[in-house]
């Protein structure tokens, strides 16, 4: 094993430093100039839809009139804003379902805020339900990718021995989640540095990050991948069609979210998740296996 | 033109500006008019399908879209109807209800006789293939879930259906390899079964559509603008082509067009998407064979196109570019700045690693001679995209069918002189249908791309209207229209037909490019040996949810 962590780490400074002349490299008989600090952009841009917030200071409602609330509630496709309570006029917001489409801040703007972090994976479904009255409207993640992938790195050269395996299972999805997956293997992620690498069979796998809706077609080969996996293993579902069914909802076709196919322990959001949002849904992952 | 036909006629109308619609009095004359369409009228099938008009019109109604290229932008509509007499709710095979097969004339028609036979339940006949398409095992027969008395969230029991048979190739000494539909890699799902002998494969079968989500289905449920982000994310990688040709659609349907400033806008997104594609399957091929170095270089440079695209629209796969009418996204001058010199930069360093994967004879040698499409079979099979053009067959829709800003622009560079265009001829017919001619044209069309995203903010308009605020209300109920685009992977059709109700459809078909290429893998694998055959595959880069909807 010619990778060690040295070697890895030494990777990384060349990566992320800023601080190293930026003159064009002459590699292979080429001189490919590439940005040296990508790194520092792959933090969301200002106009990012990552989050969506409910805004609990003008959660009065009375006051803010029913007519744009209904529309929010009507528009939204993922049927992901709904009221909780009539009589007062609770609304509540899945960002279990949410494509972050943001029509709902177009129409009720005082009650629906886009933000560009994006949203934190959760162990149990509910708590992606954010519910105004109930608890605070959570705050996007705004923590670096490098900061995660430390993390997660400790936590997995203990756990692991420096290795933690990853298979990914399609189940419906549109490959939206499958780019942003693929993404972390790019040298501008590179997450192999943080000890994660994607394997071939499920055999091999510590992880299994599913995405899609959980079509009716995979119900059957999603169960076998799972049932194929070395305990103890853990089930991620990525994307808001694998929380929820997304866009897709319940059809004829498809399960609303793939827990109905398998157990899942993490849930990650988003559509798609950005990179970052599915590393730190790996780090919940890891601490999941005790 | 059709006078002959004229005891075969009921009626011809033009429609939506390029549409020539033709009812045909009985179903039993639609062979020999697609022929006609084909042979005399010079069009190619670029779809068919059928809806569910038993409301309106006490019958199915079967369309075959016939588009005519070579500088006359029309498609021909030939429309039959399959009567069905009694109310049928929930009712069990009705052999009354078929129509003549065109799959021998036609061979690009045979999946979607399967898919209509599956879909409504009527019934090609005398089709070559008999096999279920769309619904797996375990989907009992006498179901089918386009028509209307079906509800999109009916939970069908997991019991019945027919067994889906392989051909089997046999002989000493042949094999056969299953394939999925969990693969290896990060991708979609999907069933390969090879039949080899030795190392080469002698016939290759995919079975598809694991991930069928319903998405025709569910646009009969949803409002216009929900539509819309449901075809975002038909396949999340085509999204403004698949977005641009449906909004298409419902601008045609209500005789309107966007604002100047949209359609230019559509432009630098959907170019925008098309280079970040590119770069991810010249990566990918860079990664088949087994070159490292130069997949880092082009994901680096797809990383960079990615997070432009995050900076100008919000999302890193360019959703929310379109709406009904016009584009959800403005460019300023600040994003214009950023486009161009990413762009600029990009194309630099992309010039610079293709330059240094042409003179390395590893990559080359992989690539020359590999997974080759004949141009007979591009034709017969109606590809499209990428995998027509790498076999010598000239056609885009971005020039054919000029939509969005694309009349005012070139989509290629080749048209300006007598002399060039007999370059450009010449330059098709040597090329060689393999994944090396696929790469040479993928990086071609990088270049054009960035060319093209340039004219188009040059064109733009500084100021104006991003969306028309009417189209709604010009909408008429039943009213219908075809939408079409040009994605990366070749051409994408959207048909919607206006419901009950104005903001809603009572049929959305979609049809992408990848339905048509995928039968072409199966042609192209053919004495190559299995170790190429992801790298066919990545050549090809077809998308299985854009196949399956």
């Amino acid at each position: 094993m010619t990778r060690t962590g040295k070697a890895k780490s030494e990777k990384a400074t060349v990566i992320s430093g800023a601080s190293i002349e930026r003159s064009p490299r002459s590699i292979m008989g080429s001189r490919v100039e590439t940005d040296r600090n990508l790194l520092d952009h792959i933090r969301s841009s200002q106009g990012y839809r990552g989050n969506v917030r409910l805004l609990e200071e003008e959660s009065d409602l009375a006051s803010l009139g029913l007519e744009r609330y209904k529309r929010a509630v009507e528009m939204c496709a993922p049927k992901a804003i709904a009221t909780i309570d009539a009589a007062r006029l609770g609304v509540s917001l899945d960002k279990g379902k949410c494509i972050l489409c943001g029509r709902c801040q177009e129409v009720a703007p005082d009650l629906f805020k886009i933000e560009n972090g994006f949203v934190p994976p959760t162990r149990e479904k509910r708590d992606l339900v954010e519910s105004l009255g109930g608890r605070t409207a959570s705050e996007g993640v705004k923590k670096s990718y490098e900061e995660t992938g430390k993390e997660l790195k400790e936590k997995i050269s203990k756990m692991f021995g420096r290795s933690l395996a990853v298979r990914e299972v399609d189940a419906g999805s549109c490959n939206g989640c499958e780019i942003e997956i693929t993404a972390l293997n790019n040298p501008i992620y590179d997450i192999e540095r943080f000890g994660i690498h994607f394997v071939a069979s499920p055999r091999h796998a510590d992880v299994l990050l599913v995405t899609g809706v959980g079509s009716r077609n995979m119900e059957v080969a999603l169960r076998r991948t799972y049932e194929a996996t070395p305990n103890p293993k853990v089930v991620v579902a990525v994307g808001a069609c694998a929380c929820s069914g997304g866009i897709f909802g319940e059809t004829y076709a498809t399960n609303a979210g793939v827990d109905n196919v398998v157990p899942v322990d993490v849930y990650v959001p988003g559509c798609p998740p950005r990179p970052e949002a599915i590393l730190q849904g790996l780090l919940s992952a890891v601490d999941r296996i005790k | 033109m059709l006078g002959r036909f004229s005891d075969r006629v009921d009626e011809i109308h033009h429609l939506n500006g390029n549409e020539v619609h033709v009812l045909l009095k009985r179903k039993e004359d639609i062979p020999d008019l697609c022929l006609y369409a084909r042979d005399e009228l010079k069009s190619k099938l670029s779809t068919m399908f059928c809806s569910d008009d038993r409301g309106p019109c006490g019958a199915f109604t079967l369309r075959y879209v016939f588009a005519r290229a070579g500088g006359q932008d029309f498609f021909i509509v030939l429309t039959a109807r399959i009567r069905a007499d009694q109310g049928l709710p929930g009712f069990p095979l009705d052999r009354s209800l078929s129509f003549p097969s065109i799959a021998f004339q036609f061979p690009s028609a045979a999946l979607y006789e399967r898919e209509i036979r599956d879909m409504f339940g009527l019934f090609p006949d005398g089709s070559p293939d008999k096999r279920p398409l769309v619904l797996h095992e375990r989907w009992p027969e006498g179901i089918y879930p386009l028509r209307k008395e079906f509800d999109v969230t009916t939970k069908v029991d997991r019991t019945g259906g027919r067994e889906y048979k392989f051909t089997k190739v046999e002989g000493e000494g042949v094999c056969e390899i299953p394939v999925g539909p969990v693969h290896a890699g990060i991708i979609e799902p999907g069933h390969f079964r090879f039949s080899v002998l030795g190392e080469s494969i002698i016939n290759l079968e995919t079975r598809l559509f694991y991930v069928h989500r319903g998405v025709e289905k569910l646009g009969e449920k949803m409002n216009l603008d929900q539509v819309l982000l449901l075809s975002e994310r038909i396949a999340g990688d085509e999204a403004v082509a698949n977005s641009t040709a449906y909004c298409q659609a419902l601008e045609r349907a209500a005789g309107v067009t966007a604002p100047e400033r949209a359609l230019q806008t559509r432009v630098v997104c959907a170019e925008m998407e098309r280079i970040y594609n590119h770069l991810g399957t010249l990566a990918g091929m860079s990664t088949d064979v087994g070159f490292a170095y130069g997949s880092a270089r082009l994901n680096i440079l797809k990383e960079r196109m990615m997070q432009l695209n995050e900076q100008v629209t919000g999302s890193r796969l360019l959703f929310g570019t379109n709406r009904v009418g016009g584009v959800g996204v403005e460019l300023d001058a600040d994003k214009v700045r950023k486009v161009r010199s990413t762009l600029k930069r990009s194309l630099h360093d992309f010039e610079l690693v293709i330059s240094m994967l042409r003179n390395n004879s590893s990559v080359m040698d992989r690539l020359l001679n590999t997974g080759t499409i004949a141009r007979r079979v591009a034709v017969e099979l109606g590809l499209t995209g990428v995998a027509a053009r790498c076999a010598g067959v000239d056609e885009d829709t971005r020039r054919d069918h000029p939509y969005a800003a694309y009349s005012s622009l070139r989509p290629d560079k080749h048209h300006d002189s007598p002399m060039h265009l007999t370059e450009h001829e010449v330059e098709m017919q040597m090329r060689r249908g393999d994944a090396l001619a696929r790469f040479e044209v993928r990086v071609e069309e990088v270049v054009d791309s960035a060319a093209m995203i340039d004219q188009a903010i040059e064109n733009m308009p500084q100021s104006g209207d991003l969306v028309v605020s009417d189209l709604r209300e010009r909408l008429e109920p039943h009213s219908h229209a075809l939408g079409y685009a040009e994605s990366h992977r070749g051409q994408t059709l959207h048909w919607v037909t206006i419901g009950d109700h104005p903001d809603s459809l009572s049929r959305y078909k979609v049809r992408t490019a990848s339905f048509v290429n995928w039968p072409a893998i199966e042609q192209a694998v053919i004495k190559d040996i299995v170790p190429d055959f992801p790298l066919i595959n990545k050549s090809l880069d077809l998308s299985y949810a854009g196949n399956d909807l």
